[in-house]
């Protein structure tokens, strides 16, 4: 908000304050900060950022004070500014009426009329003063009711008296669809939940927010009725935002409003208009009280003045000082002051708020500073917390970088891609939606972190990179929450995407420098190392949209909780998401990662020899390694250590649906050294079951 | 002349083996020809010599045995020495088939890295847990009440004006919405472990912010929050003066200022100085010497209340600030969406960091 450092001197003198540099070091202080400072003409105009607990501040006056508190200048007399203008004929009272029909929501509503005015323009002052601060140049009436919001922070209102039908001014709701033009020119259909102030016959204004277009002031008025009043900021607030209006009048009405400023508002709205346009203002002001309202009274304690400083040098005399300087006023009782607080301070309820103030005035620069001693143990971290970090550790030690993403998504395109994968994992069968999304085509939530994620992956590619290996850790969105438990909604992820060139060495032929799926494999296998052993992750083919089938696995526990998703995005995804290569990806969910890390104890190995041998044979590509590793396993060979699938061989030499494959066994004795026969009887028999059981052809 | 064909025999094997050797022998499969011509133990040249031992006369077999003796030794000498020759032949050609360009690139390890916003918050994370505080976590899904109501944000109050909420469409008995701070984690620890508390809460919030250089509808906070006996702004301060030492470096000022959050009374605004220009001013503070770095206040006693916690016997205070703010200020780039673009170019830059 802009204020003129000429019309704050009206208030407080503003030399004695410290000047612009001096000011602008008070209200940094008092917790007003000045933004900027720029001279206009021979005044200077601070833009000053008022925090919406502070109404009362949203104006010159209100500003004054705070300066005047915080450097211990006083306040000027200011008494006459808001006194009654000189008035003449016959009185307000006598001319026109005000009721009130709800109280709650109008506690003060106060009236003046000034008749008789000519077609002139505002007094040079007003016009200065609200020319520097930005405001529009109207008429003197409007001016006037301007000039006063600026000075006070209290709205006014003016109307053309003789476009009142029946002279008189009702205050009540509208009634379901009511229709008023206000000013803006717009035709705004009211609800009850809306007050009006209406004349004999229809709305003439939207209370607290926007005058009507109809009863508005013009050139040809003479006549004008000036309205205060203060308005149930909730309310005002509702009805505002429901119509989309945001004026300097609801801003303060939501703030709420100062009682007290309306008499006062009233009188130099007067005066100005009648300075400006001459005429003459009718004698008396009238006041109209809805729901009774009083002075709030409260204490403060000595000692919870410095329980909450931590400070002890302050007393209750300076304390009295700083709330009597922000226009409180307090009386000692002992240890504590009785404060009544004024009615613009409508911020102020309890004792901690008036801490503050005297805080404020204190300047918290000045407290002393420490380190709170411990009472409770500390470190200690959500384990869940640890997960995450553990593994976006392994990942980056695995060569991977961490991205963020966006959670921001389309439905469609989501469960197009991965609806599969929502079902499996049970969430976001139909994804949380924003109501308020900044980008339509994208308000869904995530229920994966694999489409922010693949996007990435695609700029990287778009801006030349001949290879990428990115991670996310995050949380998906889905619609299995129960929604009195916010927390039901969210599944913990982790998300990785290997893309072109992992291993780009001149020394490798260009294909085996490609990612493929047994590094994807490999890659999950170590980072769920710490918690699930390798040897307990059962792999099964998986069947989800966005990956290509018969090179893709789900991944889950030998007792059958899904662990994660791993594989090869099909061409369709990448040709969507503009991914030349190939790219291969998977995502855990974190959430079903035991929470403790599996048990590592010691085991006792031999010190003796071992024997491998090494086994070919042509098998049916329908026997998976799974298989055929736990075939020979549950052979149960008498000291056999370890079984390794030693080559792969798929040559044109191969009959088709077949592969050639060679394991190699490894057998040791903790006990003695074994014998090669002993070793080559047993895999003779080995080899002979193979062929007969699994119909592979040996050598 | 059995004396001298016997003793032609051995002067023959050696003249044989001598020319054989002068005429050199170059590889290891020559060598060992050779080698096994002379000293084979069946057929070999030597041993054949002394197979003739039997059919000499008894005389002679001293003398012949003692001339056949020398030229063994002396075979044997040369096959030892050409032994070692062709075994340093051989370390010479291998050595010569390791040769490589040392200066062609290496096969590195590939690095990773963790994002600059996980640097930070870890930092962070580290500076606190000595400080002897716990790590809490909440849902980046919240509902109005541990939002905002709990917080002293009333409804249809206009603090809620500055943090604009993007809503989610779930009925629920509190309206659903994503987080606009990690204060709701406030709520939820009261609620959990009562007082006292030492925590702090890293997290992901969201705003309804348009994209630009300084905004972002998602972004980072780290929370904290210390609830105990006799809790002052005195601890807040030193705390928060602390932190920041650790965070930027001994010799960072503070300042505090009131503000105006509702869920804390006092409200404070933590400025420190410039880490660019170290508080004479420069473009990056608009001259004034100091960055605005968190907000922070005593919690507000109807927080307390709230959570059942006599603000009486218990006083606390909370402090929250950006972390995207501050890996900008740390890390020196320009933009805050380079956060979220997911570039290698940009995430290698820290991978170094520790």
């Amino acid at each position: 908000m802009r204020f003129s450092l000429d019309w704050l001197g009206d208030f407080v003198d503003v030399a004695a304050a410290g000047g612009v540099a001096g000011i602008r070091k008070r209200l940094d202080q008092g917790g007003i900060p000045v933004e900027s400072t720029e001279a206009s003409g021979s005044d200077t105009i601070l833009e000053a950022e008022i925090t919406p607990n502070r109404p009362d501040a949203m104006g010159h006056r209100g500003l004054a004070r705070e300066i005047a508190a915080m450097s211990g200048v006083p306040m000027k007399d200011f008494a006459g500014r808001y006194a009654e203008p000189p008035s003449d004929g016959d009185s307000t009272e006598h001319l026109t009426s005000i009721v009130i029909q709800v109280p709650k929501l109008c506690r003060r509503f106060g009236a003046r009329l000034v008749r008789g005015i000519e077609d002139r323009s505002s007094t040079d002052l007003v016009r200065r003063r609200l020319g520097s601060i930005g405001a529009k140049l109207i008429s003197p009436a409007v001016d006037a009711t301007n000039y006063v919001l600026w000075d006070t922070s209290q709205p006014l209102h003016a109307f053309d008296f003789d476009k009142l039908a029946g002279g008189l001014l009702i205050v009540r709701k509208a009634r379901k669809g009511e229709r008023l033009v206000t000013l803006d020119e717009i035709e705004r259909v009211l609800e009850p939940s809306d007050i009006v102030v209406a004349d004999a016959e229809r709305a003439v204004s939207l209370a607290g927010i926007m005058g009507g277009f109809d009863t508005a002031v013009t050139a040809k008025t003479r006549n004008v009725l000036l309205e205060a009043a203060w308005w149930d900021p909730v309310t005002i607030r509702r009805t505002a935002r429901r119509l989309s209006m945001h004026t300097d009048a609801s801003h303060r009405f939501e703030r709420s409003a100062d009682l007290d400023a309306i008499p006062g508002a009233l009188n130099l709205a007067a005066r100005l208009l009648l300075e400006a346009a001459g005429g003459m203002v009718a004698p008396g002001l009238l006041d109209a009280h809805g729901s009774p309202f009083r002075v709030r009274r409260t204490a403060i304690r000595l000692s919870r003045l410095r329980v909450l400083s931590g400070d002890n040098r302050l007393d209750l005399d300076f304390a009295g000082e700083a709330l009597q300087r922000l226009g409180f006023t307090a009386e000692r009782k002992g240890k504590r002051l009785s404060v009544s607080i004024p009615l613009f301070r409508t911020d102020v309820r309890r004792e901690d708020d008036l801490v503050e103030e005297v805080l404020r005035v204190y300047g918290y620069d000045r407290l002393p500073s420490r380190l709170p001693a411990a009472s409770s143990a500390g470190n200690f971290r959500e384990p869940l917390h640890r997960v995450e970090d553990r593994l976006s550790d392994l990942a980056a030690a695995a060569g991977l970088f961490e991205t963020v993403n966006y959670p921001f998504v389309d439905r469609d395109t989501q469960e197009a891609a991965f609806g599969d994968w929502l079902r499996l994992t049970e969430t976001a069968f139909e994804p949380l939606a924003i109501l308020n999304p900044l980008d339509a085509s994208r308000r869904h939530l995530r229920a994966t972190l694999l489409p922010g994620l693949l996007d990435a992956v695609s700029r990287n590619l778009r801006h030349g990179a001949a290879g990428v290996a990115l991670f996310e850790v995050g949380r998906a969105f889905g619609e299995r929450g129960e929604p009195d438990k916010p927390e039901s909604y969210e599944s913990r992820r982790f998300a990785f995407a290997l893309a072109g060139e992992q291993r780009p060495h001149w020394s490798l032929p260009e294909k085996l420098r490609e990612a493929d799926f047994f590094d994807a494999k490999g890659f999950l296998e170590r980072l769920l190392e710490p918690w699930v052993a390798s040897e307990e992750m059962v792999w099964k083919p998986a069947l989800i949209q966005a990956f290509t089938p018969g090179a893709s696995a789900i991944v889950e526990t030998r007792s059958g909780r899904l662990l994660s998703v791993v594989g090869l995005v099909g061409g369709t995804e990448r040709q969507k998401r503009g991914l030349p290569g190939n790219v291969f990806a998977g995502e855990i969910v974190v959430g079903a990662i035991p929470i403790e890390t599996r048990p590592f104890h010691f085991r006792e190995y031999s010190s003796l020899p071992a024997i491998t041998a090494d086994l070919s044979f042509a098998q049916s590509k329908e026997i998976s390694w799974e298989k055929l590793e736990e075939f020979v396993r549950s052979r149960r060979m008498p000291n056999l250590e370890s079984l390794r699938c030693l080559d792969r061989y798929e040559g044109a030499e191969m009959p088709p649906g077949e592969v050639k494959t060679t394991i190699r066994l490894t057998f040791r004795s903790s006990e003695r050294t074994l014998e090669q026969e002993e070793v080559n009887r047993e895999v003779e028999r080995l080899a002979e079951e193979l062929r007969t059981r699994l119909g592979v052809t040996i050598g | 002349m059995p004396d001298n064909s016997a003793d032609d025999s051995i002067a023959r094997v050696l003249a044989q083996f001598r020319e054989e050797i002068d005429r050199g022998v170059s590889s290891r499969s020559e060598f060992e020809r050779v080698k096994g011509r002379y000293l084979g133990r069946e057929k070999g040249l030597v041993p054949r010599l002394f197979a003739q031992l039997k059919s000499l006369p008894a005389g002679e077999r001293a003398a012949f045995g003692a001339r056949a003796n020398e030229a063994k030794t002396a075979i044997e000498e040369t096959i030892g020495r050409l032994a070692n020759d062709i075994e340093y032949r051989e370390e010479e050609s291998r050595d010569r088939a390791a040769a490589v360009d040392v200066t062609l690139p290496g096969r590195r390890v590939r690095s990773g890295g963790l994002h600059p916003i996980t640097i930070v918050r870890r930092r962070i994370e580290d500076i606190f847990l000595r400080m002897g505080y716990s790590i809490a976590d909440g849902p980046e899904v919240e509902n109005d009440f541990h939002n905002f109501e709990a917080l002293n944000f009333p409804p249809d109050h206009p603090a809620r004006d500055t943090q604009d909420t993007l809503l989610l469409d779930r009925k629920a008995r509190s309206p659903l919405l994503l987080r606009t701070h990690t204060s709701p984690v406030q709520i939820r620890e009261m609620r959990r472990h009562g007082a006292p508390l030492r925590i702090i809460v890293p997290g992901r919030v969201y705003r309804k912010d348009e994209v630009d250089a300084t905004h972002s509808p998602v972004f980072h906070q780290v929370e904290g929050f210390v609830v105990d006996h006799g809790i002052s702004m005195a601890d807040l301060k030193g705390t928060v003066t602390a932190f920041l030492e650790e965070l930027f470096g001994a010799g960072t000022k503070t300042r505090f200022i009131p503000t105006f959050f509702p869920f804390v009374e006092p409200g404070v605004d933590v400025a420190m100085s410039c880490i660019f220009c170290k508080g004479s001013g420069c473009p990056k503070c608009k001259g004034s010497g100091w960055i605005e770095i968190m907000g922070a206040g005593m919690v507000h006693p109807k927080v307390l209340q709230g959570m059942a916690i006599d603000p009486e016997e218990y006083t606390g205070f909370a402090f929250g600030l950006g972390i995207d703010r501050v890996a900008l200020l740390r890390f020196g780039f320009p933009d805050l969406r380079l956060l979220f673009e997911g570039d290698e170019r940009f995430l290698r830059q820290f991978a170094g960091e520790p």
